[in-house]
């Protein structure tokens, strides 16, 4: 408890705010009318059936569904009130700036050093190689992968198990330093162990970064995260605490999906 | 209330089996609260040990929920209604147990008074307390079983009625034993078990607590009077006269 102050909780920042986002691939409408603040410094989780909209929501955040012909996105997305759809923001910029991990660990074909050191060499973001070898091992730290590769940094990152090539992927992405990170399932091809860590080490980033987790795992979403939206059919259906969402969800959608019931 | 079923029906019978057993033990605890007031009535000495005998198939069977509904947050971690249902039956399940302790205790206390009768009438009083927590025990069992949080809530306003009718066998008791102090040993024995009686009000309000909880995931807020005001009861020879 805070000793001194009122004791009330102070209001979280809001990094990301969208409204009304209406996303369509062709005649398809696949997200209607989605409004949403993601707080700083905290952990959101997207939990949703197959095929409602969560993973393409999340991939507006970083516009990667620019790159899909016949994708349409509609609304506003801010970052930190700067709207990501201006004209003047360099996309590659962006996503600098809001790193993506995936579901499968897709590290270069390049050594575990190489894999980390792509995003600052390409951005240009150190001056030295004393400089990159730190920043290196910050971002290697930072995954909690550190104590595993320090003395394997010349070996293929693709050489390392399947945790430990997640855990590679997010210290890729940590290395340019985002301020926030968008993960896409990333325990989904996990051992339960390698899981716990990668779960561990989403919980530790909050304290730096702005983390947004797509999970199929009920579980996963109320162990890692403090708020909960969850899809249904393109909507957003609930948005609230994780707590709320899994002790007394106000939808009877969310509380048909997340309880295994027949929806 | 979301009546559908789950995609893991094993899941549904695991649920429905918790339910059942809460059930056959709320049945058990019925029974034992009718029967002392039969033996107390008939003064049946048999029937009365046979309560007593009998509450070790209630703690059985709350033993047996125990056991089910951990084996069922470990293998099935219910989330949100199924949750908070698990959680309502293992209080539900603690309460229903101590009503059954409270009605073994009544059930002693009859082998007693059949030795040394109590005064006309305050037996009659006694057995209408019984019958009226009786039938709140049923609609609060009912309430559990029909997931109705409206039934509940009445059940708690009822048990108002509980409190005042022991207050008044309180000050009848206490009559008794000031005009005849003979009657001391067995009016003390009727008062406890016109206690025991009120205290399992208290355990059935305690039961719609959670079917409230349940039901609606709100917990009620306990601004229930509590008309028991036996506590700050001081009687002196003149007061009652």
């Amino acid at each position: 408890m805070n000793s001194h102050g009122t004791g009330e909780k102070p209001a979280a920042s809001v990094k990301i705010l969208a409204r009304d986002v209406n996303v369509h691939y062709g005649d398809k409408q696949a997200l209607n009318d989605v409004c949403v603040d993601v707080d700083d410094n905290a952990v959101t989780a997207f939990i949703g059936p197959s095929g409602c909209g969560k993973s393409t929501f999340l991939r507006c955040l970083n516009r990667m569904n620019d790159s899909i012909e016949s994708c349409r996105v509609e609304g506003r997305i801010e970052l930190d009130g700067e709207s990501i759809h201006d004209r003047s923001l360099d996309p590659v910029q962006l996503r600098a700036r809001v790193g993506m991990v995936f579901q499968k660990p897709n590290p270069f074909p390049k050594s575990v050093y190489d894999n980390v050191a792509y995003g600052p060499r390409i951005h240009g973001l150190v001056s030295s190689n004393q400089e990159l070898d730190e920043l290196v091992e910050a971002s290697l730290r930072g995954a909690a992968l550190w104590d595993e590769t320090r003395d394997r940094l010349r070996e293929p990152g693709t050489g390392l198990s399947g945790g430990q090539q997640q855990r590679l992927c997010i210290a890729r992405a940590i290395a340019t330093s985002p301020e926030v990170l968008l993960m896409d399932e990333p325990c989904s091809s996990l051992d339960p162990i390698a899981t716990s860590q990668i779960e561990e080490l989403i919980h530790n980033l909050r304290e730096k970064y702005c983390v947004v987790i797509v999970t199929h795992s009920m579980q996963q979403a109320a162990r890692v995260s403090q708020k909960t939206a969850f899809f249904h059919l393109g909507w957003l259906v609930e948005f609230n605490d994780t707590n709320e969402i899994f002790t007394n969800p106000r939808d009877e959608r969310t509380e048909s999906y997340i309880t295994g019931r027949i929806g | 209330m979301i009546e559908k079923e789950h995609i893991h029906s094993a899941f549904d019978r695991d649920l429905h089996n918790l339910q059942s057993s809460v059930m056959r033990m709320g049945g058990l605890v019925e029974a034992s609260i009718i029967n002392t007031s039969r033996a107390l009535a008939d003064n049946d000495e048999e029937l009365a040990r046979k309560i007593v005998d009998d509450d070790q198939l209630i703690d059985g069977l709350e033993s047996e929920v125990n056991l089910a509904a951990l084996e069922l947050l470990a293998l099935r971690q219910p989330i949100a209604q199924d949750l908070r249902f698990v959680f309502a039956v293992l209080k539900i399940a603690t309460n229903l147990e101590r009503i059954g302790d409270y009605s073994k205790n009544m059930a002693k206390r009859t082998t007693v008074l059949l030795k040394t009768p109590p005064p006309n009438g305050a037996v009659a009083s006694i057995r209408r307390l019984s019958h009226s927590v009786q039938v709140l025990l049923k609609d609060s069992l009912d309430s559990f079983a029909e997931r109705d949080a409206e039934k509940a809530r009445e059940i708690i306003v009822r048990d108002r009625d509980i409190d005042l009718m022991y207050n008044s066998l309180f000050r009848e008791f206490l009559t008794y034993m000031m005009e005849d102090p003979r009657s001391i040993t067995p009016a003390m024995h009727l008062h406890f078990m016109a206690k025991n009686l009120e205290r399992a009000g208290d355990h059935i309000t305690s039961v719609s607590e959670q079917v409230i909880f349940q039901v609606t995931g709100e917990m009620p807020k306990d601004d229930r009077l509590v008309e028991d005001t036996t506590s700050y009861e001081a009687v002196s020879m003149g007061a009652v006269n």
